[in-house]
C-alpha cells in the first residue's frame, strides 16, 4: 500500500535537497519533520524543500515547515523551499498567509543558486 | 460369607436371593393378564417418547405392575467409572441429590459391573451404599442392568417398603422394561454429543467471524454467515480497515466440516488479515496465505478471494485461489462475474502463483463475494449456479438487501448442504446531503478529503474549488479530532449539503472547544477563513460546530 507521502534525499555539494510528494496532514506532518531533520547532516550548509509535487499540506503541515525552519536556522543552516506556481501548497501558504514569511524558488537548482555565501 | 445372619452379597439360588436367567420364554405365556404385563412395558409407542417422558412413563409401568414402591433408573457416566440417578419414582431424591454409585459397589454397581440381575430380599443383610434406601425403609430390591448390544448404559431397579420375594417373572418383566428404555437412552447421549459437538463448532465458528463490520467512510457493507443444515463448516468473510483509505474485502472456504475446519477458517481468516494490514497487493496476500498453510499441521486445503477497494477512486484489485468468481453489480443496472485468473486453492500445490486482476467500481456500484454454498446445486453443473447469481444480483440494492435477497433466493428455508458466507461492498452513490461519521484520528483525514472531494467534483466543483473547499473541510475535521481527548472511542460527524450553487459543511465534535494552541490552531481557522466563502464557528453545552459555506463557480 503507497504511504500518504514520500520523501527521498539527494545532497548536492554540502545542500542536502529533500523531495517530497504526496499528502502532508495531522497524520504524518510530525514524522516528515523527524525523518528530514535526521538526514540534514551537521556539516550540511543547507535543507532545500522540494514540495513541487506535494499535493495537499495542511496547517500540521505548514506547522512543521515553520519548526524545520527554526531548528536549522538555530543550527546555522539555511533552508529554501521549491514550490510551483498555483500549486496547491503555494495556495495553503497563501491562505495562511505565510508565503511572503517562508519564500519559494520555482526550481531546485534556483533554491541552490540563491542560496547566501 | 459366612455367618448365618450376613448373607453372601451374590448369593446362591435358594438363599432368600436368586439370580435370574436372561429371558425365560415360558413366563410370559402364563396369562393374558401377563401378556398384558407385556405389551404395556413393550408397547411401541413408548419408543415415539423422548428420553424423558419415556423413562417416567416406563417407571411408572413398571412400578404399577410389578407392584412395587420405588423405580428408579440410574445410567453409567462418560466416563464409565459411576452410575447416577437419573430417573425416579417412589425414590425422587435419588435424582434429586445426583446419587452416584461406582461400578463394582453397592447393589447397583455390582448389577453393572456384573451384567446380571440382583435381588436382595433383606436391605438390612446387604452390602448397600445408597443411603437414600435405608432412609425410604426399602426392604426388598430387584435390580436388571440395561445394555445396548452387551455394552452397559445403565441399571434399573425396583423396591417395596415391606419385605417381598421376587420372582423369575417379575425379573423378566423389569428386564423387559429395561430393553425398552437401553436404546432410547443410548440414542438420547448419542444426540447429546452431536449436538454439543455441533454446538460448540458453531459457537466457535461465530466466534472467529467478525462481530461487526467497520463503519467506513464513503462504502457500505454487509455480510452473511449461514451455518448448514447439518454440520459446522470453515466459510469465512472479513472486512479489513486498511490504512490510507483502502478496505479489504476476504472470502474463504476451508474443505470439510466440522470442529478442524473452524479452527483452520479462524488461523487462515487471522493470517490474510494480518498479511493484507500489512498492505500486501491481492495476489501477494494470497501467496502468503498459502505459504502460511503449509506450515500448519495436517494441513488442509481451501480456497479464498480477497479484494482491495479504494473508495475514493474506486480502483479495484482481486485475486483468487481456486475460488469462484466475485459478482460486480454496476449501479443496478447489470452484473457480471469478474474474470480472474485461474489459481490453485490453498495449500494444493508448491509455489503457487495468484495475480492481480484490475477493475474499477464507479459511485453506486457493488462487489459480492461468497463461498460455493450459495450457488452449488446437487446435479447441476457449477456454470448454472454462477450465471443464477449473476441474474438474480441484478438490480439496485444496498449491500444489506443484495446479501439478504441472494440468500432468500438461493438458500433452502432448512439451511443448505454447505455453510455459506457471502460479502458485499458498495460504492455509496454520490447523494445530494451525505452525513458520515469518523474516528477521531488523524488517520482518517486522507479517506475524508476523497470522500468530500468526490462529492464536491459531483456537484459540479472546479478543481480549485474542490482543492480549496478540502482544505478548509480538512482543518475543521482536524480541529474536531484535536477535540477527542476524553476517553473511549471518540469520533466526529461530517454532513455536506449542496442547495443551489451553495455547499455547505458541517463538522461536529462532542468535545469543547479549545482556544487556539499556539499558532498552529489559530492558523488552521486562518486558513479556512481565507479559503472559502463563510465560517462559522458554534460551541454549544455539547460540542463544537464548524460550519463551512461556500458558493460554486462564483469565481
Amino acid at each position: 500500500m503507497t504511504p500518504l507521502a514520500d520523501v527521498r534525499f539527494e545532497t548536492i555539494d554540502n545542500v542536502v535537497v529533500a523531495r517530497l510528494e504526496g499528502e502532508v496532514d495531522m497524520s504524518n506532518a510530525d514524522d516528515l519533520g523527524t525523518a528530514i531533520t535526521a538526514r540534514v547532516s551537521s556539516d550540511a550548509i543547507a535543507l532545500v524543500l522540494d514540495l513541487a509535487a506535494v499535493d495537499y499540506l495542511d496547517s500540521a503541515g505548514i506547522h512543521v515547515l515553520f519548526d524545520l525552519r527554526e531548528r536549522l536556522t538555530r543550527r546555522g543552516q539555511q533552508i529554501r523551499l521549491v514550490l510551483g506556481p498555483d500549486s496547491p501548497v503555494a495556495t495553503a501558504l497563501e491562505y495562511a498567509g505565510v508565503q511572503r514569511t517562508l519564500g519559494a524558488s520555482p526550481t531546485v537548482s534556483d533554491a541552490i543558486a540563491g542560496l547566501d555565501g | 460369607v459366612g455367618t448365618p445372619d450376613a448373607q453372601p452379597l451374590i448369593p446362591e439360588p435358594g438363599h432368600g436371593q436368586v439370580f435370574l436367567g436372561l429371558g425365560d420364554q415360558s413366563l410370559l405365556e402364563q396369562s393374558t393378564r401377563q401378556l398384558e404385563h407385556v405389551y404395556r412395558l413393550a408397547d411401541p409407542a413408548l419408543s415415539e417418547l423422548a428420553l424423558e417422558p419415556l423413562l417416567d412413563e416406563l417407571l411408572a409401568r413398571a412400578r404399577e405392575i410389578l407392584d412395587v414402591d420405588t423405580a428408579a433408573i440410574l445410567l453409567l457416566d462418560d466416563a464409565g467409572q459411576e452410575l447416577v440417578a437419573r430417573a425416579a419414582k417412589g425414590l425422587e431424591e435419588e435424582v434429586e441429590r445426583g446419587v452416584r454409585i461406582p461400578v463394582g459397589g453397592g447393589f447397583a454397581g455390582r448389577i453393572a459391573a456384573g451384567r446380571t440381575p440382583i435381588y436382595i430380599a433383606d436391605v438390612d443383610h446387604a452390602e448397600i451404599l445408597n443411603p437414600i434406601l435405608r432412609e425410604k425403609g426399602i426392604r426388598s430390591l430387584l435390580g436388571v442392568p440395561m445394555l445396548v448390544e452387551g455394552a452397559i448404559v445403565g441399571v434399573l431397579h425396583v423396591g417395596t417398603v415391606t419385605p417381598r420375594e421376587f420372582t423369575n417373572e417379575d425379573a423378566a418383566l423389569l428386564q423387559l422394561a429395561a430393553a425398552q428404555a437401553a436404546p432410547a437412552i443410548d440414542r438420547a447421549r448419542l444426540f447429546d454429543a452431536l449436538d454439543r459437538e455441533r454446538r460448540s463448532a458453531v459457537a466457535l465458528q461465530r466466534s472467529l467471524l467478525p462481530d461487526r463490520l467497520p463503519d467506513l467512510a464513503g462504502i457500505e457493507t454487509a455480510a452473511r454467515y449461514l451455518p448448514a443444515r447439518d454440520e459446522v463448516g470453515g466459510d469465512w468473510y472479513d472486512v479489513i480497515d486498511l490504512p490510507v483509505g483502502s478496505v479489504g474485502l476476504a472470502i474463504g472456504d476451508v474443505a470439510g466440516h466440522g470442529l478442524r475446519a473452524a479452527a483452520l477458517m479462524g488461523q487462515l481468516r487471522t493470517g490474510l488479515r494480518a498479511y493484507a494490514l500489512e498492505g500486501h497487493a491481492p495476489g501477494e496476500t494470497l501467496k502468503r496465505l498459502d505459504r502460511l498453510l503449509q506450515t500448519i499441521s495436517g494441513r488442509g486445503m481451501a480456497t479464498a478471494g480477497y479484494a482491495v477497494v479504494d473508495p475514493a477512486t474506486g480502483a479495484l484489485r482481486y485475486a483468487g485461489a481456486g475460488h469462484p468468481p466475485p459478482v460486480i453489480v454496476r449501479e443496478g443496472e447489470r452484473a457480471l462475474l469478474m474474470k480472474g485468473r485461474p489459481a490453485p486453492p490453498l495449500g494444493s500445490l508448491p509455489f503457487p502463483a495468484y495475480h492481480d486482476v484490475h477493475d474499477a467500481l464507479e459511485p453506486g456500484d457493488t462487489i459480492l463475494l461468497y463461498t460455493d454454498g450459495l450457488i452449488e446445486r446437487r446435479r447441476e453443473p457449477l456454470t448454472a449456479g454462477l450465471e443464477r447469481l449473476r441474474e438474480l444480483a441484478a438490480a439496485p440494492r444496498s449491500p444489506e438487501q443484495l446479501c439478504q435477497h441472494v440468500i432468500e433466493r438461493l438458500v433452502p428455508a432448512t439451511g443448505g448442504d454447505d455453510d455459506i458466507a457471502v460479502v458485499a461492498l458498495r460504492i455509496r452513490p454520490v447523494q445530494d446531503a451525505m452525513r458520515i461519521r469518523f474516528a477521531a484520528d488523524p488517520q482518517v483525514l486522507s479517506q475524508m478529503r476523497r470522500t468530500v472531494g468526490r462529492w464536491l467534483q459531483a456537484h459540479g466543483a472546479e478543481p480549485k474549488e474542490v482543492a480549496a473547499i478540502t482544505l478548509a473541510c480538512g482543518e475543521a475535521c482536524a480541529n474536531a479530532i484535536e477535540h477527542a481527548y476524553a476517553p473511549g472511542v471518540a469520533s466526529f460527524e461530517l454532513e455536506a449539503d449542496h442547495d443551489d450553487g451553495v455547499v455547505t459543511l458541517a463538522v461536529r465534535d462532542t468535545g469543547r472547544w479549545r482556544a487556539a494552541r499556539g499558532t498552529n490552531r489559530g492558523r488552521g481557522l486562518k486558513m479556512i477563513a481565507a479559503a472559502v466563502d463563510e465560517l462559522d464557528v458554534r460551541t454549544t453545552s455539547a460540542g463544537t460546530e464548524v460550519v463551512i459555506r461556500h458558493r460554486l463557480g462564483a469565481s
